[in-house]
């Protein structure tokens, strides 16, 4: 069995008075888009920023590629990549200051920021506006510079919360497919959204959460089970959940 | 320190792009010589104004010639204490050996023209008695039976001029430290959470003090050189203008201890400053509740600066010289006005305003890692 990319373990976490996660375990792979499904307030976000060390989990454990998110914080944050629905970027800088800074940030080297930054810029085809100011940029254009800037240092897991959820359909489909590509370089790819149909057509594995609790799991084909699409399957497993 | 490198820099960048603080930098530098042009203005309006003082009676022999010649100009009317009012700047009723003065002391130009009367009447007294004495022989001199000749050891306009820079100069360093990078602390702190900026840059790798200390430092930059650049403009509009009629300039060259001095606390104060509106910046949600946060500010900095005005002669023992920001008016006050600064006042205030801004970039980075930060956000 391939080894897990992301591996968490009877993960609890409270925000102020209120337990938004009890006991969430999973295993995300490389080479493969993991889906973390759930309505809203069920707990996907938090998940994700205790992965990426944003905050701390109260009790059980972490782990990106081996380094425990509590020990080894900024180990994880080298190996991470994430984009999320508020995507915003720093206006009076060009879109590629943009992501030349967050390069840096991410400890690539002088010598190769030029070429990495110039890469990532062909890659998602954003050559027309790197060098415009972001607060001229479109939404769609905006997202492509939080795109860039998570992949920039070339982290092996990618997270994306909700990435399509403040776009039009085109800017949506760029992302898709830029998840698929990357499935195919080998990243571990979390998408974390609660429209099921993006995930029944993307995820090779998803796990469910409702309330702060894992309600199901595993190949997306399996979760769905007899029912005609994953939102069937979601309300069924919903509406039995204890 | 590389990642605090790359936040000054993008930080600067940022700073430099953005017209809010461009424009409070501005008129840093302008302000100065504007309020300056209109305090010339209005005093040499004021000392070269003729008031008018309204008399009935018939006036002294040889008292109306003084009168022309200070500005005052006699004019008669019917009842001097309702002129008084209004109609003239004071009222005065002639009568034989002796003299009533009626004035409304809420108006400023009866109170100068009151000084003014005051001044002639001396004169006009102490002209009598000599006469007096002299008619019957004896030696007006005895009237001043301890004769004082003034060696003054500086030059009084020099001091004046002094005077003039100990209570302004503390005042325009302390507000410009604290404006003039006021605008960029908001944006670096409340303005990333305003756009949503933080939690991509709290999910590098980059170590949070680092960041931070590249954001300080950014800020600490641009409140020097509004600062700066304020009491620069002001040091060169004070040779340019005018106060009163045959005063010329006042002479207000910065002696070079006081200069050294004042650079000094302006990097002190600006890194404290910084980190407070920092502090106070990564506490609010957006810019606009940043500048509500900071607005207080603005008193704390305006009492101890005030403090030279009301209590010029404030002698202070060392233990002043712990609180922040008055330490550093009595300290640019010393330089200034004596040339000279104690070693001990000026060890205490550094360490004073050192450790005021440790404790204030403490509070910032404390507040910067707070899991609050995000989830509020």
């Amino acid at each position: 069995m391939t080894p897990s990319a992301v591996r968490i373990d009877r993960l609890e976490k409270s925000l102020g008075s209120k337990k938004v996660l009890r006991g969430v375990s999973l295993e995300a792979r490389p080479g493969e888009i993991f889906g973390l499904l759930g309505p809203n307030g069920a707990g996907k976000t938090t998940t994700l920023r205790v992965i990426c060390t944003l905050l701390a989990p109260d009790a059980g454990s972490v782990d990106v590629l081996g380094f425990d998110t509590r020990t080894a914080p900024e180990e994880v944050r080298r190996r991470v990549g994430v984009v999320t629905a508020e995507f915003g970027v720093y206006p009076r800088l060009s879109a590629r200051e943009n992501i030349a800074y967050f390069a840096e940030l991410s400890g690539v080297l002088d010598g190769d920021l030029h070429g990495r930054v110039d890469a990532v810029i062909d890659r998602l085809d954003m050559s027309s506006f790197a060098q415009q100011r972001a607060e001229s940029l479109s939404s769609g254009q905006k997202q492509k510079v939080a795109i860039a800037r998570a992949i920039v240092h070339d982290p092996p897991v990618l997270m994306f919360d909700e990435p399509t959820s403040n776009l039009d359909v085109l800017a949506s489909r760029e992302v898709r497919e830029f998840m698929v590509e990357a499935r195919g370089r080998g990243k571990c790819v979390i998408f974390s959204t609660h429209v099921l149909h993006d995930a029944e057509r993307l995820c090779d594995r998803v796990t469910i959460i409702h309330e702060g609790r894992v309600v199901a799991g595993g190949p997306t084909a399996e979760v769905r089970g007899p029912h005609e699409d994953l939102e069937d399957a979601f309300l069924d497993l919903v509406e039995t959940s204890p | 320190m590389r990642s605090t490198l790359v936040v000054f820099r993008k930080e600067m960048l940022e700073i430099l792009r953005d017209r809010r603080t461009l424009i409070a930098i501005a008129l840093a530098a302008l302000a100065s010589p504007v309020v300056l042009y209109v305090i010339s203005q209005v005093s040499s309006r004021t000392a070269s104004e003729t008031y008018t003082a309204g008399y009935s009676g018939d006036i002294p022999a040889g008292l109306g010639v003084l009168f022309s010649s200070t500005g005052l100009k006699l004019e008669p009317v019917a009842d001097p204490a309702t002129a008084a009012k209004q109609q003239v700047d004071i009222g005065i009723v002639f009568a034989p050996n002796e003299l009533d003065e009626y004035y409304d002391p809420t108006r400023q130009s009866a109170q100068i023209a009151d000084i003014r009367l005051q001044e002639i009447l001396s004169k006009y007294d102490g002209a009598k008695v000599a006469a007096s004495l002299q008619q019957k022989g004896v030696d007006p001199s005895v009237l001043d039976p301890l004769p004082v000749t003034v060696h003054p050891l500086s030059s009084p306009t020099q001091a004046a001029g002094n005077g003039f820079l100990s209570f302004f100069l503390p005042y325009i360093l302390i507000t410009m430290c604290l404006t003039g990078g006021l605008s960029a602390a908001l944006d670096t702190s409340a303005g990333e959470r305003e756009r949503k900026t933080l939690e991509s840059l709290l999910l590098t790798p980059a170590p949070r003090a680092q960041v931070l200390v590249g954001k300080t430092l950014a800020v600490t930059a641009i409140s020097l050189a509004a600062a700066l650049a304020a009491i620069a403009s002001m040091l060169i509009a004070l040779t340019q203008v005018r106060f009163g009629p045959g005063q010329g300039s006042l002479p207000v060259t910065l002696n070079p201890v006081a200069a050294v001095v004042m650079v000094w606390l302006a990097v002190l104060l600006a890194i404290a400053f910084s980190a407070l509106t920092i502090a106070l910046g990564t506490l609010a949600r957006n810019f606009r509740q940043g500048q509500a946060y900071a607005t207080p500010l603005y008193f704390v900095t305006i009492f101890p600066a005030s403090i030279v005005l009301f209590i010029p002669d404030f002698n202070p023992n060392l233990g002043y010289y712990l609180i922040p920001i008055l330490n550093a008016v009595l300290v640019l006050r010393d330089a200034i006005v004596h040339g000279t600064v104690a070693a001990s006042s000026l060890a205490v205030t550094s360490a004073s305003l050192l450790v005021t801004g440790g404790l204030c970039f403490y509070a910032a980075l404390r507040l910067f890692t707070r899991e609050a930060l995000l989830v509020r956000s």
